[in-house]
């Protein structure tokens, strides 16, 4: 469903701030797969993500998404396949418009948008009945501003619009992160329902260690701008947050050696 | 009393570039100084065409395009050209002013005996009362006022029904959501420079609009008529906020004609107290400027010692 072939992007490339944040990425992912990606601050996480929905042209490599070659497509044109949901509660929706509103643009993802009337009494009732799923509440305050919900009621709503069209390809980029612990259970527990029940193909990037164990069916580890390791089948299922740590604590020092090597040359040649 | 009415018709066609800098401004966060030339576009090409003899009707609909056209080049260049927003509507504005002077042919074109929207209404009214003079509870007001007043009130009615009406569809729903908030609308598939560029030239077909109108109905358009044109638009939304209190829609596009009417009134009354028309431009610059400070100023002075300045936002 989604194929990454070598992409590179590096940004501010030629200055001293120069960031080689994607470096030769590959990847594969079946249709139906559920991956989890984990690795530190600055690995590439996010950027990847990114980089897949178009926020920023990559500067090599190729993306294929459903088998269709993207890899040019602006990201709004991108968005009629994808289906997205940020870290920021605040970046997902229209904070003045209401619940109702926002849910509506959400219906015509990639599609056209013309005259005709947008909240029409069949669609308010077909609301109503996908935000009563949620089960928070929210069905009855359809025409309250989005902008007076909390931080994880924002998330469910745009988890909700992320795959009112199904999209092929769902991405989650630590959409739980800024929530607190209860709203984060509660957001992550949609996400795994409708993840299931559409089928959908889901990346999503966290950095809760305990998430990547119980979410998905397959781990990709990043460091620096690389695919480190990659967990899948069996190895995903036996896969402990210990493990996962022992493995980002051996890249660690490995990165010591190098740079006390490198250091060792720059003395014995300087 | 026709003072009273004269301020009421200017007031009503001009809640139109109230409503063009509301959608510009509130809606897209634009400061669309596009404005001031194209409501003098508006009036340029409503004049020159009804001097051709053209019929009102559709000298007014391609005045109304001309401002479209402005402002979608405002829009392009900012969007297509990564211009920053404030000096893109310079630099059309800018280029209006010979292009204004261009239809025109000259500086000014007087509209003394050619058929308009304002004689075609007076003629109307004519027929409905059947005389000159009309009597409005105690005051004697001619008719031509009283029609010419009329129709500005249902074009502006109309005007600002379908601009709500737009604004409930799902291109207008788009349009509220790109001004909100790009990232989102553009993962649901929008590209927002579009939206950008449609939204200018929605605001600026409502300007010209009113600069039309506003031709029609003293009878002449100037190449200087748009001069400070925005900020008094931005006087109208302003007051019109302050008199609905709510971010709702319906609401707020009320109180734009509600603000732009008694905007009107006040500077009528102020006029007629003695008050330099010279200094009119200035005291509605100092107005908006206060108006824009005061919600600040006055949170700092109810809150004075909170630790954070509550005046600043995140």
């Amino acid at each position: 469903m989604l194929d990454l072939r070598q992409i590179e992007k590096t940004f501010n490339a030629g200055t001293a701030n120069e960031l080689r944040a994607l470096q030769g990425i590959d990847l594969s992912v079946d249709e139906g797969s559920f991956v989890v990606i984990v690795g530190t601050n600055g690995s590439g996480k996010s950027t990847l993500l990114n980089a897949i929905a178009g926020t920023f042209p990559v500067d090599a490599g190729t993306i294929r998404i459903d088998g269709v070659d993207v890899t040019a497509w602006p990201e709004h044109r991108r968005a009629s396949l994808v289906g997205r949901v940020f870290q920021n509660p605040f970046s997902g929706t229209a904070p003045s418009m209401t619940i109702a509103e926002n849910l509506v643009l959400a219906t015509r993802r990639g599609r056209g948008r013309g005259l005709g009337w947008a909240l029409t009494g069949r669609m308010r009732r077909e609301l109503r009945e996908r935000v009563r799923w949620l089960n928070m509440s929210l069905e009855d305050r359809l025409d309250d501003p989005i902008g007076s919900l909390s931080g994880g009621q924002r998330q469910a709503l745009t988890l909700l619009m992320a795959s009112w069209v199904k999209p092929k390809l769902l991405l989650l980029d630590e959409h739980t992160a800024a929530l607190d612990p209860k709203s984060a259970d509660q957001v992550i527990r949609l996400s795994q329902e409708i993840v299931s029940r559409d089928r959908l193909t889901t990346l999503a990037v966290t950095h809760s260690m305990t998430q990547v164990t119980h979410l998905g069916d397959r781990v990709v580890m990043m460091h620096r701008g690389r695919v480190i390791h990659d967990f899948r089948d069996a190895e995903k299922r036996r896969l402990r947050v210990d493990d996962l740590l022992a493995r980002f604590e051996e890249v660690r020092r490995a990165e010591q050696i190098d740079e006390t090597a490198a250091e060792l040359l720059r003395q014995m040649y300087a | 009393m026709s003072l009273v009415i004269g301020a009421f018709t200017i007031g009503a066609i001009l809640s139109l570039l109230a409503l063009g800098v509301f959608v510009s401004f509130r809606v897209f966060e634009f400061p669309d100084i596009t404005v001031d030339g194209s409501i003098t576009l508006g009036a340029a090409v409503a004049a020159t065409l009804l001097v051709a003899q053209v019929h009102p009707v559709p000298a007014t609909a391609i005045a109304c395009a001309a401002g479209a056209v402005a402002g979608a080049a405002t829009g392009v260049i900012h969007t297509r050209f990564g211009i920053n927003k404030l000096l893109s509507g310079i630099l059309v504005m800018t280029a209006l002013y010979s292009v204004n002077l261009h239809v025109m042919g000259r500086s000014n074109v007087p509209l003394l005996s050619e058929r308009t929207l304002a004689t075609l209404a007076e003629s109307a009214g004519t027929a409905v009362f059947g005389a000159d003079r009309l009597n409005l509870a105690g005051w004697e007001v001619s008719t031509r006022d009283v029609s010419v007043l009329v129709v500005a009130l249902l074009a502006v009615t109309l005007a600002a029904a379908l601009l709500f009406v737009f604004f409930r569809t799902h291109l207008g729903t788009t349009m509220q959501a790109a001004g909100d908030n790009a990232q989102m609308i553009s993962a649901l598939g929008v590209n927002v420079k579009t939206m950008i560029v449609l939204g200018l030239a929605l605001s600026n077909a409502m300007v010209a609009l009113a600069g039309a109108l506003l031709a029609q109905y003293q009878g002449f358009a100037d190449v200087q008529m748009g001069i400070g044109m925005v900020v008094w638009g931005l006087a109208s939304v302003i007051i019109g906020e302050a008199l609905v209190g709510t971010r709702q829609l319906g609401f707020l596009i009320t109180g734009a004609v509600m603000g732009s009417v008694l905007f009107r009134l006040l500077v009528a009354i102020a006029l007629r107290g003695g008050l330099n028309p010279n200094d009119l431009k200035l005291i509605t610059a100092v107005f908006v400027f206060v108006a824009l400070v005061l919600p600040a100023i006055v949170s700092r002075v109810a809150a004075p010692r909170r630790g954070q300045p509550s005046g600043a936002r995140a």
